[in-house]
């Protein structure tokens, strides 16, 4: 899917020309466009801060120091840890064979890479719950040794890295390809092992795409709602998340409480927005410069 | 350095861009690979040079050496790329100074030598004033320059240079011609260079090859070649009278 | 290490893609490959009855329209709409246009669980927008028309994303060179741009709607979740597994994945069609 997880060069907007739209077809123009993001998008947030608050910042405190609300807090940003550094690997890795190399059935693999983002998120789930679960292929064996997958944090950190493997290894790669392997190739002529190569020369040019993934790929590993949902058993204070938290908290009526948590994420969403949109603006610069 | 090729064939996704080609190269002789696009000469070049590795059968040796599977930098090859290949982030010191900062720890040169060696590169390439800045303050045929300084900086014994004035403006490749001449007088390094221009090969080259459909068309000094014309290809390139 | 090297005849000249290569598949084997297999087997080992039983079973087929059905004229209405937009951020400038193009992404970054609980306050009945449609006697939470609002929110982006670029690189002088030959906006428009940009917005509509079709955690909240009205495909599968019903929820899974595999083909198809179109090879 293409979108705002992969980089592409954007220039400014155009100065007005001759050939414009009338003035008006211009504001309605405008007004449509206004009215349509403001209605879903806009508006959305806004509700998200002024139920939070609706009784008031002392409530909105109280919420938030609830100690199930916590250790979800907590648990989502354990997942988070372990997630996101280990598809940043993955992601470098795959960017690094795929855009250095040509060899048959690359781009079945591109293709592969993005299975995540066209699968619906509970799939992401159940898949994992059929071999780890309880009938599933290594149910049994799981029970004898005591080992709890699903319905345990170990699941839920599974569910999270399928749903979010895609996103490093996309902001990564049209960038590395774009850039081409003439540096490494120089820095191979003067002598750089693999390590120093990767070191020295490509990180440096690919690290505002490398943050740009990072950035989407947490931001999503918070969020992850769907495929955390089927395989966690929403076992309060052991295996929910904030998504799940809010969701528990909502179908018992909480909803001050609900919107406290989903304030949280929601902030988390609008820094990950200006991160996203400085890093996208850097690693476009980055590469024009290349291609100079 | 004598360089020796034989039998070399080499095809991208079955498009074959070399097809058996031999050549003896002696040492200290600056030798010019000329023809059209997609002709086969860069591939040939990169062959040498151990950025490409041949299919099966063909061989390159160094001095008698059989090279074939060492790597570009074993093989002490110099390389300066077609669009120079600088390292962006680094400035001009750095760029030449890359090949001392990555040998391995114990062949390492103190920060005082590397300084001292850069600065005699920078020198011979009159570029000592430039030091820090970026390559993207500097001009076409500065870059250039610096590509140059970068790659004898591994004191190389062949030095390979792809189209290496193709993307500059006339006056400077002209400058830029005399001085890679002058430079090959002065230090007898084995250097091939890849061109597609015919008055650049035949006014900088001691031996001229043509190359047309990864196959070898003619060998031979600058003015051989303009009498003796081998085939209908060598005298459409050159734009020679027919017979 | 020389001796091994000279004895193997090397294809590539930079290092690292074994290694690379083969971190990535071991990667991709465990956590794509081998538990997709367990999708399949298990489909399978459920026997071919049970598996037509629950894929077509009323409730379940019911869910098929809300989800496949909703999505399209959700991702229909953001490729109209959405081409505005990418237009007027484009060509136009006016105060906050920076960060209204910033907000586009808005859900990409937002966990689908905060849209769903955010749009579910906004359109139920007692507040927000709901308590003004109330009057006219229009529901949107829990409704059908609720589940195409967090269609629409969750599809926006793909559509606007798409054609921005293609709108950047529309070229003045066409539309200059129209304008000289006595077409007014609207016809240049229409013959000029609009099929310019035909691929672009079918590529978005159709990447809209792949994900539209998954799509779970902005709409369970707002569905409400009434068997045969609105309850979506996703929700089904995990109401199976509630049931222990593995090789039902396996069932339905496949028919989801063969569904978005049908979309991503098309949406491939029409991806290199636009590129072709738009000049990128």
């Amino acid at each position: 899917m293409a979108g705002a997880s992969t980089i592409h060069l954007r220039s400014q907007a155009l100065p007005l020309r001759a050939t414009a739209e009338s003035p008006v077809a211009k504001a309605v123009l405008i007004g449509i466009t206004l009215v349509f993001l403001g209605l879903f998008l806009l508006l959305p947030l806004v509700v998200v801060f002024q139920e939070a608050f609706s009784k008031g910042a002392a409530a909105f405190l109280h919420a938030l120091r609830d100690p199930y609300t916590l250790s979800a807090i907590w648990l989502t940003l354990l997942v988070a840890a372990i997630v996101v550094p280990m598809n940043t690997v993955f992601g470098l890795a795959a960017a690094w064979s795929l855009t250095r190399f040509r060899f048959r059935g690359r781009s079945f693999l591109v293709t592969l890479i993005d299975l995540p983002l066209w699968v619906s998120p509970v799939i992401g789930g159940l898949i994992y719950v059929l071999v780890f679960g309880a009938q599933g292929w290594f149910g049994p064996w799981l029970r004898e040794h005591d080992i709890r997958i699903i319905f345990a944090v170990p699941g839920i950190v599974l569910a999270t890295v399928f749903v979010t493997f895609p996103f490093v290894a996309r902001g990564l790669i049209p960038l590395m390809e774009a850039q081409g392997i003439k540096e490494e190739e120089a820095a191979l002529t003067l002598g750089a092992n693999g390590w120093q190569i990767f070191r020295r020369v490509t990180l440096p040019k690919i690290k505002w795409g490398l943050l740009y993934g990072v950035i989407l790929c947490n931001a999503r590993a918070m969020g992850e709602f769907g495929a955390v949902s089927v395989v966690s058993g929403h076992i309060r204070g052991k295996t929910t998340t904030m998504p799940l938290q809010i969701e528990i908290l909502y179908n018992e009526y909480q909803f001050a409480a609900a919107f406290a948590v989903a304030s949280l994420l929601a902030l988390l969403a609008i820094i990950t927005l200006i991160l996203k949109t400085h890093a996208e603006w850097r690693a476009e610069r980055q590469l024009r410069e290349a291609t100079r | 350095m004598s360089i020796s090729i034989s039998n070399i064939s080499k095809s991208f996704a079955r498009y074959p861009a070399l097809n058996g080609v031999s050549v003896e190269i002696a040492s200290g002789e600056l030798l010019a690979l000329l023809g059209p696009s997609g002709s086969g000469k860069t591939t040939l070049l990169r062959v040498i040079a151990g950025l490409e590795f041949p299919d099966n059968g063909g061989t390159v040796s160094f001095g008698g050496c059989d090279v074939t599977s060492l790597s570009a930098y074993k093989r002490r090859a110099g390389f300066v790329f077609q669009h120079y290949a600088l390292f962006a982030h680094m400035n001009v010191f750095e760029n030449i100074a890359f090949a001392f900062r990555v040998l391995p720890r114990r062949k390492r040169p103190a920060e005082s030598a590397v300084r001292e060696r850069v600065g005699t590169l920078l020198e011979a390439v009159q570029l000592t004033e430039f030091e820090k800045r970026l390559p993207s303050q500097l001009s076409g045929g500065q870059r250039q320059r610096v590509a140059f300084a970068r790659a004898l900086a591994i004191e190389p014994e062949v030095l390979l240079l792809d189209e290496p004035f193709g993307a500059l403006d006339a006056k400077v490749r002209k400058d830029l011609r005399r001085w890679l001449r002058e430079f090959h007088e002065r230090i007898k390094l084995t250097t091939i260079f890849v061109t597609h221009d015919q008055d650049e090969a035949f006014e900088v080259a001691d031996r001229v090859i043509l190359i047309d459909k990864g196959i070898i068309q003619q060998s031979g000094t600058p003015a051989e070649v303009r009498s003796n014309p081998a085939n209908e290809f060598v005298r459409d390139f050159l734009d020679l009278p027919h017979k | 290490m020389n001796s091994r090297a000279q004895k193997r005849c090397r294809r590539h000249a930079l290092p690292g893609l074994g290694l690379t290569l083969g971190f990535s598949l071991l990667y991709l084997g465990l956590v794509v490959l081998i538990p997709f297999s367990a999708l399949f087997l298990k489909t399978a080992s459920g026997g071919w009855p049970h598996f037509w039983e629950t894929v077509t079973s009323p409730r379940v087929v019911a869910s098929y329209r809300v989800s496949f059905g909703i999505s399209l004229i959700a991702a229909l209405v953001n490729g109209v709409f959405g081409v505005i937009a990418a237009w007027v951020l484009v060509r136009y400038r006016f105060p906050g246009r920076r960060i209204l193009d910033a907000i586009v992404d808005l859900p990409f970054a937002l966990p689908t669980a905060v849209a769903g609980i955010a749009l579910t306050a906004l359109y139920a009945p007692n507040d927000w927008i709901g308590s003004w449609l109330k009057p006219l006697g229009i529901q949107v939470a829990f409704t059908q028309l609720g589940i195409f609002v967090a269609l629409t929110f969750i599809g926006l982006p793909f559509v606007v994303r798409t054609v921005q670029p293609v709108i950047q690189d529309l070229v003045a002088e066409v539309e200059e060179a129209a304008a000289c030959l006595g077409a007014n906006r609207w016809h240049t428009f229409r013959r000029v741009i609009f099929p310019a940009l035909l691929p672009s917005i079918l590529t978005g509509v159709t990447l809209a709607y792949g994900r539209a079709v998954g799509e779970y955690g902005s709409v369970v909240f707002i569905s409400g979740n009434l068997p045969f009205k609105t309850e979506i495909t996703p929700l089904m599968i995990i109401t199976k597994l509630e049931q222990y019903d593995y090789s039902g929820a396996a069932a339905i899974g496949f028919v989801m994945l063969v569904a978005s595999f049908v979309i991503l083909i098309v949406s491939n198809g029409l991806q290199s069609w636009n590129n072709k179109r738009h000049g990128i090879s």
